[in-house]
Order: C-alpha cells, then structure tokens, then sequence
C-alpha cells in the first residue's frame, strides 16, 4: 500500500469521526459510542501496521510558503517523520487510547452527552498523532496547541459544575503561557537554522554546533513546562482531575502530558548541556514536590494527579541527566541519545501502569456512586476482587517492584543519575530521586491501603459492585503490560534505536536497585498499613499534625500564589488600563475633540436643519474643498 | 479588457445599482426588495470567487483584469482603472463574502425601514468592491468614503444603545483619518511627478525618480495617522469599541471585518512602494504603537463585561499584529499582515454575528448576566467557541489566523527580538478574554438576572437561517486556513515585486549615507589589525 495514502487515512480517520458524531450522531448517544470505538479499532489496527509492518518513512507535502527571493524562505510543510522514536510513541497512544475507548462505553454508559465525549476522544487521537508523527516544529505546535483544545474540551465534560469549567480553563491558560515560550523558540531556530524541519534541523545543528544556544532550548523548553506540567506551570495538572476519569488516564496521565517529553526526546539534538542542567533540576524537583504534596490529597483522583506529577518529574530528569551520557556515546548507530531513550522507557511503562491505575480509580468511582473521597471508601478489596488484584499490580509497578514494568524503567533512570558524579555531575538529584521513589511507595501504599482494606466508610463504598466487563477487560490487559512492559525484548527489534540506546545497572548497583525496589513498594505498603491504620476514619497526618497536612493539601500554596497572581494583579491591572482608557483617552482626548467640534456644530446648525445625513453632505464639501485645494494651489 | 474584467466591474455595479433602485424607486414590494437584495449580495461573493479561481496575472505589472473606464477627468489624471493583483485579490474575496453573510443576515434581521437599511448596506458593499478593485488610489479613496458614509448613517439610525455620540465620535474620528489619508495620498501623487492616480504608473515613476527622503517622511507620516486612525491605531482606537457596540451587526460585521482592512491595505498597497523610506522612518514609532494594540488593548479587552465592546477591543488588539508586520518592512511582515487580514475578517464578522445570534437569546450583551447557556443552545455554544477559539489563534478552527499571527511574528524577530517577545504575550492575553467570554455566557450556571430571563421566555438553538452566514464564514475560514497556498502564492509574488523595488531604494539610502563616514571605516578597521 502507498505510504502517504496510509498517512492521510490514519489522520483523516479520527477527524472524520469527530465530525461524523458532530454533525450526525449528536443525539443518538449509543450509535456515536460504538461508532467511535470501532473507529479507534481501525485506527489501531492501521497503527500497527505501520509500526510492525512498515518502512520507517518520512513524508511531506508544502503547506504554506512565503519569501524566497526577497527575503530568506518560509517553507512549512505538513509531514511525517515516522521513525523508532515516533513509532514508540505511536504504540503507547494506540494502546491506551482503544483500552480507553473501550473502558469508557462502560464508565460513560449513562452520561447524557456521551456523543461530546466520544467526539472529543477522537478530536484528541488526531491531535496527538500529529504531535507523534509531525516532521517540523510548527506542525508540532500547531497540533500541540489542539492537543492543549481537546483537552480543554473534555475537562469541561461537566460543565455544569463551576469547577470543572475554572479547571478547563486554567488548563487552557497555563498552557498557553508555556507556549509562549515554545513559540518564540520556534522564531528563534528558524533565524537560527532557516527551517523547521527535524532532519534538517538535526543535520545542521551537528554541522555547525555554534548555531545551538541555551536561550533557544529553554525557550522550547517552556512548551514542556506546561504540557507536561513542570514547576512551576504544574498547577493546571491536579485541576484538570475534574474531567471525567477516563479523559484523566488517557490524556492527563498516559499521553497527552508525556507529549513533553517525547517533542523534548525528539529535538534532544537543540538542547545543549547547559539547557539540560536546568531540567534536570526542573525535574527533580517536581518529582519531590509532587510526591510530598501526595500524602496530603484524600481524593484519589488527586494523589493520582500528583503521583503522575512526580512521575513526569523523573522523565524529565532523565532527560536532563542525559547530558552526563552523552559523552560517553553509545553503541548503537543514529539511535536516540540515552537521556532521552531513558525518558522514552519510563513514559511507556508509566503509561501503562499510570492508565491502569487511572482506570482501577474510575472503576471504583463508578462503583461508588462517583464517590472520590478515599475516606469514604474502604474495604473495596472484598467487594471488587478484579479492580483490586489490578489495583495491586499497579501500586506494586509504580513502586518499582522488581522485574515489573516500573522497576526497570525507573532503574534506568537512577542509574544515569548515580552516573552523573562520575562525569562532573552533582549526587543530589540521585539522592532525591531515590529518596522520591521511597516517598512513590508510601504515599501509593497509603492511598492502597485507605482504599481497599478497613471497613466501608460510606453507604456507596458499602454497596459497590464489580464494574462490567466493558470497563475489567482493558484492566486486565493494562495489568499484563505493567508486569511484562519493562521487557523491551517483547516489543520486537521495531524500537531499536530507542531501547539500544538505555543502559541498565549491572553488578553490585543492580542488588541495590532490586533491594530498594522490593523494600520501597512491599514496604512502603506495610509502613503505610502501620501509619495510616485502615480502621480509622480519619488520616493519621492530618490528626497528628494538621497543619502540615493543610499545608500539602493546599499544594504548599503553589495554588494560591496563581489565585492570587489572576485576581489580584492581572484583573486589577486589565481593570486600571481599561478605567484609565476611559478617562484619558475617551474621555479627555475624544471628548474635548468633541466639544470643540460641538462649537462647530452650533454654527453649522444654523445654516443647516442637522440630521446625519448632514455629516455626509458636510463631508462631501470638506473633500471638495480640499480637493480644490489640491488641485490648484497645493505645493508641497 | 476581456469578460473577466467587465466581470470585475458588474460585482461594483450590480449591488451599486440595486442600491440606487431602492433609493430612486420608493416603497418597492417585500418580495422584490428582497429578491434584489439577494441578487445583490450574492452577486459580488460568486464574482470574486470566479475571478478568485481563474486569476492569472500575466504581464510584468501583477495584475489581472485590468480595464480602464473614461471619467472626463483624464485632465486630473484621475481615470477608473479597475485590475487586481495577488494582494487584492483575497481580500477582495473577503469582501465579496463577509458582504455576504451580513447581506443575509440584515435581509432575516427585520429591521424597520428594512429597504433603506439594505440600500445602505449595499452602498456599503458597492465601496467596498470597489476599494479592493481600485488600481488608481482616486477611486481607491473615493470607494472607501462610498462605503464608510453609510455605515455613519447605518449607525446613528438603527444603532443600538448610545448610537448618537457614537456615530458621532466616529465620524469625527474617520473623517479626520479619512482626511489626513487623502492629504497624503494626494502629495504623493503630485510629488511623484506621474501622470496619472493609476499606481502602476505611479510605481514606475517612483521607481525612476524616488520622492525626495524628508517629502516621503511627511506623507508617510500622513498615511500613519490617517490610516492608523482608520485602522483604530492604539491611541487612536477608542471610536472602534463603541462605535462597534453601537452599530447594527450586518454594520459591525462589514466595518470592523472588511472596511478597516482599507488602511492596512493602503499600507501595504500604497505605502510601502511608494514612501519606503518614509515607511524606514517611521517604523520603530508604528511598532511600538502597534505594541500598545496588542498589550494594552489585550489587557483592556480582559476587563469587558459587554460582549459586543469585548469583540470591539479585540479586534483593535488585532489590528496592532498587523502594524507590528507592516512595521517590520519585509515581504514576510507584510504577508502575515494581509493572512491576518483574511482571517480577522472572517473570524471578527463572525463574532459580532454570533454576538447578535447570543442576544437574541439573552437579551443582553453583559456576560455577567449570561451563563449557562449551552444546556439550552448546544449547536450555537459549539459554532461561538469555534470562532473565539479562531480569533484567539487556536490552529484548529483558526489554522488562519494562527498562520498569520505566527508569519508576523516570525518577521518580527528580524525587525527586533525584544519586541517579539512582548507582542507574543498576546498569544496568553487573547486566551484568557477569549475563554472567559466563553465560560460566562455559556457554561456554569446562569446569572439570576438570567434566570429570571429563562423562566419567562423559551429559549431555541440557533436557528438554521441564522447558521447559514454563520457556516459561509465558518467554512470560508477553515478552507482558506486548510489550503493557505490558494492565496498566499500569488500575494507572494506581489509582495516581492513591490519589495525588490523597495529595498533597492533602502540600499540606495544607504549607499548615499555611506560616504559622510569613511572615518568610521578605517576606526573599525583598525581594532582587527592590531
């Protein structure tokens, strides 16, 4: 088959189906459902062809091209790069995205705009497969940007609720102001290199490094602070829980907020050491901030949010210890830079095991009755024997249990990091990662053992029932993957250039890893038993100590500081400006005009009966006059 | 002169004509009235699509369809020479379809007077042709005031709140645009030493004898404040918000989407090729004015309540991205400039239709006495969100506009990277008015004035006359911004004949300034041969 005929199918396809339920299925809500997970399956089904089936390719035709002659050519193109890195990418999106197409005819069943939904998934499988496969940064930003409009789309699911709508668009808007920056960078590599192509841009910057610079790669940088919700534009992230649960497990968790790390892996080439520095930073510290601010969330959709945080945080490192890798250079011929293949191996498994968490919690809020208070569930482990064996997978791979999914990825990560001395680098990251996976096991062991064990809390914890198999089934295939993920071997040799590029700890470093993998999921389980006891009602920390408590519940005022920041500064100042451009402007300017043309006025009315036909007929003479002027007499 | 051309003149006559019927004729019947207007209207949106589709410019001028019409004034050099080139001729298709869709739109709109209400506007549409099919700046002036007489007269009677002072502030404000532009265009004309208004001829006689460099500061000077004034130029913007708000929509739709576009035009048509180094001179002062547009009057734009004055401001931030691009002086400027330019039209023309579309429903244009609304308009909250979503730049329903914002910005970062930086601010500014129209007057719940409005009348969707203007805009948008090539190539390839003759005369300046300093010559030298 023609490679750009399969190309323009796989973008058409979920774009068609989005408008198809727009314009035709917008009430018969069943219909658009089916319809769209039959849709999701052939786009699936076209992915893994392309993946396991086909050449890695690249195509393009022109968009939009301006200057040439005159000034220095503005070439866009619409155009794939399909390469091991893409193809990745493209996997964990069209897994995730059919499990939840599928999880969601269950979880969605009795939503009254179940057709919105459903157009907004396949609004958002589009948007993203451009960010997968696009071949220049403004086709990246242009999908980035659409990516940043499902995603508001879909939070404001429930837009009823005032929440959810100030959610949506806090979302919207911090993104926005990471994209500000992505945009200037944007400006600034074409100035530098004069295209926007990836393998342009690749080439030349290996040809002539001095073209590189640190401002350029912070500013792309930005675009990743907001997408995948960095300190400190993470503030969106925890808010956008308000959608519906599994819009959080396929966008907020597995795909979307990745997209990040993945443009970063992909132009890993325009960052230079000095660039990577800072997110490495950037991203240790999230990593701890959000594990912290965890213990202080009872809702479990937020201690999810801030797990994913801190999860993304570790991607992030990895990409920012890659600076101490790249010296070293590896094996493998045009592969990935480890840094960023690091990154890329955490990303798949987290996807996994982070939708399949996701998902476990939208399987128990259903059960529920929309309860998300964990202390107001309890003793689910009896009643809802599938969603908790799942759960447990989950808790266990995010804890880095080992040899499953999470412990090798995160592993990896480690170990660039306890590299980095080594190679002039500083040890703290490393101590911080280690002590973050530590913290990783207990919060999750907290939010474990409040959810599954005691007693129920609630009448809706005390009358839940297993969910349907609409909703286990793609639990159990994500449990599968989080235990066998870590694997790379099972994926085929299709992501060579991505896994050959990952080092894995050896010797005496690998016990290590396998001793504080067990200690910090089973024992962080077993600590979060003893200290958050399942048969209180009320969280241990927040009896004990509660204004730490309050202090993590409110996200150490990181929240408050944006409040503050819309309410107080940017209102007041929009709302001076505006006052001020009534009086000065309006005001004096226009209307002391006004009045001095009013004199004219008077004068005028008395030669004339003054209608606004007046106006006109004044006008026509001014021109005349001046014409006159002009004509004859007027030298310049 | 071929068919084409006299095609090119009918889509000026036929609504021109149609409205002298209805002046000359009296009370004509409803049937008729309307039949004609469709005519009308219609007429000049098929047109310009044809000549849109078939346009070939084929000689060394850049134009097409040219024809040249008697005027007895031949004298004055004054003739009517209609033609297009690949500047033109998209937003003389944004003419012909915007004119459309409020054409429509007034004809369902049941004003009182309806005849004389759609007298005017296809008066208006007539000038509006016009303006964009003028290769002589005469008649390119003489169009303009065609179109903008009316829309005083629109205004002052069948405006909404406030329609005297408005229709009042803004004719004194235009008029004295107007004014200032023609004094400019007129010194240029007598200063070229050409013949004729014609601008080919004008640009051939610029090209061999520039207007001396402190003539070409005045006039351009001149066109800044006449034009900036037209285009509402921050300080000079505060008739457009309420002028807007004052105005009839189909008035509204065809002012801030098709009519203000005539001093962006004259810039770059006009301006550039003809007064460069004037333009080289005053373009730092324009790109902080243009500064002040998109910064101010986007943080002013956050603080409306009324949605109509809302749309108003942000059209005015818009506008200052578009002298930011003239400003940068290149053909990358200048072409984002006139992408901007379509895209706005549209995406503005639609606003104030969808604007009227919502208040209708609410009975008023305060957002804060909104809310809720989606519940019981799905269809119309789905078509408002995709247009707010186009004016913010999204590059979904906005590929458009996202692609001339970012080519402006793009020739920005050449002409001066700090102020790049802050006019990209804007990309957040639009995002938090744009998304707080949408969240007050659709989504949470309703306000209790809105309440109270809910329990004593039903409210419907939109209905589907009303989503026809509104899909005809839609779809223009999405096209134009799927496929951009349709109209960028040739607007290229004009932009960079009138550009190679601009920067030779910038070169030239600067060779004739080079001499006065060949002391600096040999200082620099000397650093590097030590």
């Amino acid at each position: 088959m023609d490679v750009a005929l399969i190309y323009k199918l796989f973008f058409l396809l979920p774009l068609v189906t989005a408008g198809i339920i727009a314009c035709f299925l917008r009430k018969k809500h069943t219909l658009a459902a089916v319809f769209s997970v039959v849709s999701a399956t052939v786009f699936s089904g076209l992915g893994l062809y392309l993946i396991f089936a086909s050449e890695r390719t690249a195509w393009s035709v022109s968009w939009l091209s301006l200057g040439g002659s005159e000034c220095r050519s503005f070439d866009l193109h619409f155009g794939v790069l399909f390469n091991d890195l893409s193809a990745l990418m493209l996997l964990v999106l069209i897994i995730v995205g059919l499990l939840v197409q599928v999880f969601s005819l269950g979880y969605m069943k009795d939503d009254p705009s179940k057709a919105r939904f459903f157009a907004g998934l396949s609004i958002f499988m589009f948007s993203m497969l451009g960010i997968v496969l696009a071949d220049n940064l403004v086709m990246i930003f242009i999908f980035w940007e659409l990516v940043g409009f499902s995603s508001y789309v879909l939070i404001n699911h429930y837009f009823d609720k005032p929440k959810a709508v100030a959610a949506s668009k806090k979302a919207f808007i911090v993104n926005r102001v990471g994209d500000f920056g992505f945009l200037l960078g944007i400006v600034f590599v074409y100035w530098q290199f004069g295209t926007f192509n990836l393998v342009e841009l690749e080439a030349k910057a290996a040809l002539s490094p001095g073209l590189l610079s640190t401002g350029m790669g912070l500013l792309l940088f930005c675009g990743v602070l907001g997408k995948s919700a960095q300190m400190p534009l993470h503030v969106w992230l925890p808010d956008a829980m308000e959608g519906p649960t599994p819009i959080s497990a396929l966008i907020h968790a597995a795909t979307m907020v990745a997209a990040g790390i993945y443009f970063t892996a992909r132009v890993y080439f325009l960052m230079t050491d000095e660039v990577l520095n800072v997110v490495m930073w950037i991203g240790t510290i999230t990593a701890l901030y959000a594990a912290i601010v965890a213990f202080g969330q009872n809702d479990i959709k937020k201690v999810l949010a801030f797990s994913t945080l801190s999860q993304l945080g570790y991607m992030v490192a990895a990409l920012g210890l890659g600076q101490y890798a790249r010296s070293t250079g590896h094996g493998v011929e045009a592969g990935l830079a480890t840094g960023a293949a690091v990154a890329m191996f955490h990303l798949t498994t987290h996807a996994f095991f982070k939708a399949l968490l996701f998902l476990n919690s939208g399987s128990i809020i259903h059960a529920c009755h929309h309860e998300q208070d964990i202390y107001k569930m309890g003793g689910l482990s009896g009643k809802m024997k599938l969603t908790f064996v799942t759960f447990t997978v989950g808790v266990l791979a995010i804890g880095g249990f080992p040899f499953l999914s999470g412990f090798f990825s995160k592993d990896s990560i480690l170990h660039l990091a306890h590299m980095a001395p080594q190679h002039g680098g500083s040890s703290v990251p490393y101590y911080i990662l280690l002590g973050t996976a530590g913290l990783t096991g207990l919060y999750m062991g907290r939010l474990y053992v409040v959810t599954f064990f005691g007693k129920a809390r609630s009448d809706n914890a005390d009358h839940a029932k297993e969910s349907g198999p609409a909703m286990v089934i793609p639990l159990l295939i994500l449990a599968v993957l989080s235990v066998i993920g870590g694997y790379t071997s099972i994926f085929g040799h299709g992501f060579d250039a991505v896994f050959h590029s990952i080092h894995v700890a050896e010797g005496s470093f690998k016990t290590l890893m396998i001793i504080t993998g067990s200690l910090f999921s089973v024992g962080g389980i077993l600590l979060a038993w003893i200290i958050w006891n399942p048969k209180k009602d009320t969280d241990a920390l927040e009896s004990s100590v509660p204004v730490l408590f309050k202090a993590l519940s409110k996200q150490l005022y990181f929240d408050a500081v944006y409040d503050w920041y819309v309410i107080k500064i940017q209102d007041r100042v929009s709302l001076i400006l505006s006052f001020l451009d009534q009086l000065f402007i309006s005001g004096l300017m226009v209307r002391g005009t006004a009045g001095l043309v009013g004199v004219f006025g008077i004068i005028s009315r008395s030669m004339h009966t003054g209608n606004l036909g007046g106006y006109a007929y004044w006008f026509a003479i001014g021109v005349l006059v001046l014409g006159a002027i002009a004509f004859g007499t007027f030298k310049f | 002169m071929n068919n084409y051309s006299i095609l090119l003149l009918s889509t000026i006559l036929v609504p021109l004509v149609i409205a002298i019927i209805f002046l000359g004729f009296g009370r004509l019947p409803k049937g008729v009235t309307q039949f004609l207007a469709t005519v009308g209207f219609c007429f000049p949106a098929l047109g310009a699509l044809i000549l849109w589709v078939n346009f070939r410019p084929l000689d060394a001028t850049g134009y097409d369809y040219l024809m040249t019409l008697p005027t007895g004034l031949e004298g004055l050099g004054i003739t009517l020479k209609l033609g297009l080139n690949g500047i033109s001729v998209p937003l003389f298709f944004l003419a012909g379809i915007v004119g459309l869709a409020s054409g429509i739109y007034a004809m369902q709109s049941g004003a009182e007077r309806i005849q004389q209400y759609l007298m005017l506007i296809l008066f208006m549409q007539a000038g509006l042709m016009g303006v964009f099919a003028s290769v002589d700046i005469f008649f390119f002036y003489f169009f303009h005031e065609l179109a903008l007489i009316p829309t005083f007269i629109c205004i002052g009677v069948w405006g909404g709140r406030d329609r005297h002072s408005a229709a009042m502030e803004m004719t004194i404000y235009l008029t004295l645009g107007a004014m200032l532009s023609l004094f400019g265009l007129l010194a240029i004309y007598f200063q070229s030493g050409a013949e004729s208004f014609d601008i080919i001829s004008l640009k051939s006689a610029v090209l061999n004898s520039p207007i001396d460099g402190g003539a070409q500061t005045i006039i351009f000077g001149l066109l800044l404040f006449g034009f900036g004034i037209l285009v509402s130029l921050f300080p000079f913007h505060s008739w457009a918000p309420r002028g807007y708000a004052a105005a009839p929509t189909s008035v509204a739709m065809l002012h801030a989407g098709v009519l203000k576009k005539f001093g962006l035009y004259g810039f770059i048509q006009v301006a550039l090729p003809l007064v460069p180094l004037g333009a080289n001179h005053w373009s730092m002062v324009l790109a902080w004015l243009g500064l002040g547009s998109v910064l101010i009057i986007g943080l002013i734009t956050i603080a409306q309540r009324d949605l109509k004055e809302m749309v108003g401001f942000s059209s005015v931030m818009h506008m200052g991205y578009c002298f930011l691009g003239i400003a940068c002086m290149s053909v990358l400027g200048s072409a984002g400039v006139i992408i901007t330019m379509v895209a706005h039209g549209l995406t503005v023309a639609l606003l104030f239709l969808l604007g009227h579309v919502v208040y209708k429903r609410t009975e008023t244009y305060d957002m804060d006495n909104m809310g809720g609304l989606v519940k019981h308009t799905p269809a119309l909250a789905a078509l408002f969100s995709a247009a707010v979503f186009a004016s913010i730049g999204l590059p979904g329903p906005g590929l458009l506009n996202f692609f001339g914002e970012f080519t402006v910005f793009i020739a920005l970062w050449e002409f001066s990277r700090p102020i790049t930086a802050i006019a990209v601010l804007g990309v957040i500014i639009s995002a938090i008015y744009g998304l707080r129209a949408i969240g007050h007057i659709f989504f949470g719940s309703p306000s209790e004035v809105f309440q109270k409005h809910l329990k004593e009348n039903s409210i419907k969707d939109i209905s589907t006359a009303e989503k026809i203007p509104v899909l005809l805009l839609i779809i223009t948008l999405f096209v134009i911004g799927f496929f951009p090539r349709m109209m960028t190539d040739d607007m290229n390839n004009s932009l960079e004949d009138n550009f190679s003759s601009i920067n030779s005369e910038l070169k030239q300046l600067a060779v004739e300034e080079a001499p006065k300093s060949p002391l600096e010559v040999t200082l620099s030298i000397e650093p590097s041969a030590k």
